[in-house]
């Protein structure tokens, strides 16, 4: 793709978004440098998953543009794919055909497909389930079908949506452990979206904060400049670990106690 | 449990027939299981029923293939078409309300005593039960999945083949259940009413001499009729719904 070439891989610019009279976001201007790691932090619901479906282009900004490799997005997103927080899989297509589905939509050659879709089941740790139906599988390897699905059709950037809140601590080490080397062996650009700063910094090159809602803006964005590759069970204890957690909880912790106070009040 | 459903059926059987014996249920006025049993075997084996059968079959298939796909249509376009579907809704409601038996004299003048007046009253019951669930299984289909299929790039026209028609197919098939009951019972009305052939005709015939073993006769064959096409289409829906969770479908058996 002669795009990727370009450095912002997302560019936002007075960003804003309403839902009948509730602001969401408002004058968040962001830049995802391309091939980069960017986490979004904030206290629940102060909008991030709004900026991940704007982004997507599933969701139009009220104000603002938003800039995919230079060009203004219309409609959806064709360079991203989309990893989100609930199941959605096809629940009557079997992983097989959860795994092909892009490339169905795209009139590729069936039969290299196939062949595309068995490696992919292959790295994602799911063989012999190739012909299971979502509902016969855990939670864990249903996300694993879901990474399989959306980096099959090798997108130039990856957005994620807390994909891995809803599993357990091991599975979601695992999990992370298994993103970070797929995205080490590409070029693609991950635009990642969790509650847990834990997880962001473990992950990210950049940490953007976000305030609490509504119309919730940029607070800081912090550089991780832990050395990779990264091992992330003995990472939470590295010095460097703990000094860019402290300098970035100092400013999210105000926004979570705002947060928190207007949910007292509400 | 089939054997426990058997034994129910026979248990009630048994009743009717020792009632009848012992005098407590007049046999004129209802007739006794053995009577029936041997009434119904003396059609079979005569051949005189299965004239009357294949039309009461034919018109009830072709009501149900008939009221099925305009359904199904009616029901996707609405769904996907918020504006037609609020300027149609009252009418929708209207035309529904309207008790289908009124609706069999005018069929009858429009469409003559043959088939087609007994396919039309068929298709108005069949049509609004499919729609009413088609319509309701594309619009409930998880948002989610949706944005997922877009995001992978689904045009329109795949999104509705490999998302909205499987997403409804559920619904679709509980209705269809409900649906292949009533188009046989609405064309057996239509025939009771005005007609030369078909069951509703005999019952109408046999109810027309104080002929209770006749009634009877013909309403054990409609059962036989209705539980062997149920039984095909659980069959379809087993193969069709292999994708759920085996656990989900025990509620069906409720609505039909």
């Amino acid at each position: 793709m002669t795009t990727s070439s370009h450095a912002t891989a997302v560019r936002f610019t007075g960003v804003a978004r309403s839902f009948r009279g509730y602001t969401a976001v408002r004058g968040v201007s962001l830049e995802v440098k391309s091939g980069s790691f960017l986490s979004v932090v904030g206290p629940s619901g102060c909008g991030k998953s709004t900026l991940l479906n704007i982004a997507a282009g599933l969701t139009k900004p009220t104000e603002g543009a938003v800039e995919i490799f230079g060009q203004p997005l219309n409609g959806i997103n064709r360079k991203a794919a989309y990893m989100f927080q609930q199941d959605a899989l096809l629940p009557w297509k079997t992983v097989l055909g959860n795994i092909t589905l892009g490339l169905e939509f795209r009139a590729a050659d069936p039969r290299q497909a196939v062949q595309s879709a068995q490696t992919w089941i292959h790295r994602v740790g799911l063989d012999g389930f190739r012909d299971h139906y979502p509902h016969q599988l855990s939670g864990g390897m249903r996300k694993r079908v879901a990474m399989a699905q959306t980096w099959i059709v090798d997108p130039a950037i990856v957005l994620m949506d807390e994909p891995f809140s809803a599993l357990d601590v091991h599975t979601r080490l695992l999990m992370e452990g298994e993103i970070l080397a797929l995205w080490a062996e590409s070029t693609k650009t991950v635009m990642f979206v969790t509650h847990d700063l834990e997880e962001a910094i473990a992950l990210s090159d950049e940490v953007v904060v976000l305030s609490a809602g509504p119309a919730s803006h940029v607070v800081g964005v912090y550089k991780v400049g832990l050395k990779r590759p990264r091992n992330l069970i003995d990472i939470k204890t590295d010095p460097l670990f703990v000094d860019i957690y402290r300098s970035i909880w100092r400013d999210l912790r105000e926004e979570v106690l705002k947060s928190y106070d207007r949910g007292e009040k509400a | 449990m089939l054997v426990w459903q058997i034994l129910l059926g026979a248990v009630l059987l048994l009743a009717w027939e020792a009632g009848a014996s012992a005098g407590l249920l007049d046999k004129f006025f209802f007739s006794r299981p053995g009577d029936v049993i041997a009434r119904v075997w003396q059609m079979l084996a005569t051949g005189a029923v299965w004239g009357h059968l294949s039309t009461t079959l034919l018109e009830a298939a072709l009501s149900f293939l008939i009221g099925v796909t305009a359904g199904v249509l009616f029901g996707f376009v609405l769904a996907r078409n918020e504006f037609l579907a609020n300027l149609l809704d009252p009418y929708i409601r209207i035309a529904n309300a309207l008790p289908r038996v009124v609706l069999a004299p005018i069929f009858l003048l429009w469409f003559g005593l043959g088939i087609w007046s007994k396919v039309a009253l068929g298709v108005t019951v069949v049509f609004f039960i499919v729609f009413f669930n088609t319509f309701q299984g594309v619009r409930e289909v998880d948002p989610v999945i949706v944005d997922n299929a877009r995001m992978l790039g689904a045009s329109e026209r795949q999104l509705i083949r490999h998302v909205l028609i499987p997403s409804a197919l559920t619904w679709i098939f509980s209705s269809l259940h409900i649906s292949i009951g009533f188009a046989i019972i609405a064309v057996v009305v239509g025939e009771y009413l005005g007609s030369s052939r078909g069951i509703g005709y005999l019952i109408s015939q046999a109810e027309g001499v104080f002929d209770t073993t006749g009634v009877f006769a013909g309403m054990a064959i409609l059962a036989g009729v209705v539980l062997g096409v149920g039984a095909l289409v659980d069959r379809l829906e087993r193969y069709l719904l292999r994708w759920k969770a085996r656990d989900a479908g025990s509620a069906k058996g409720a609505v039909a």
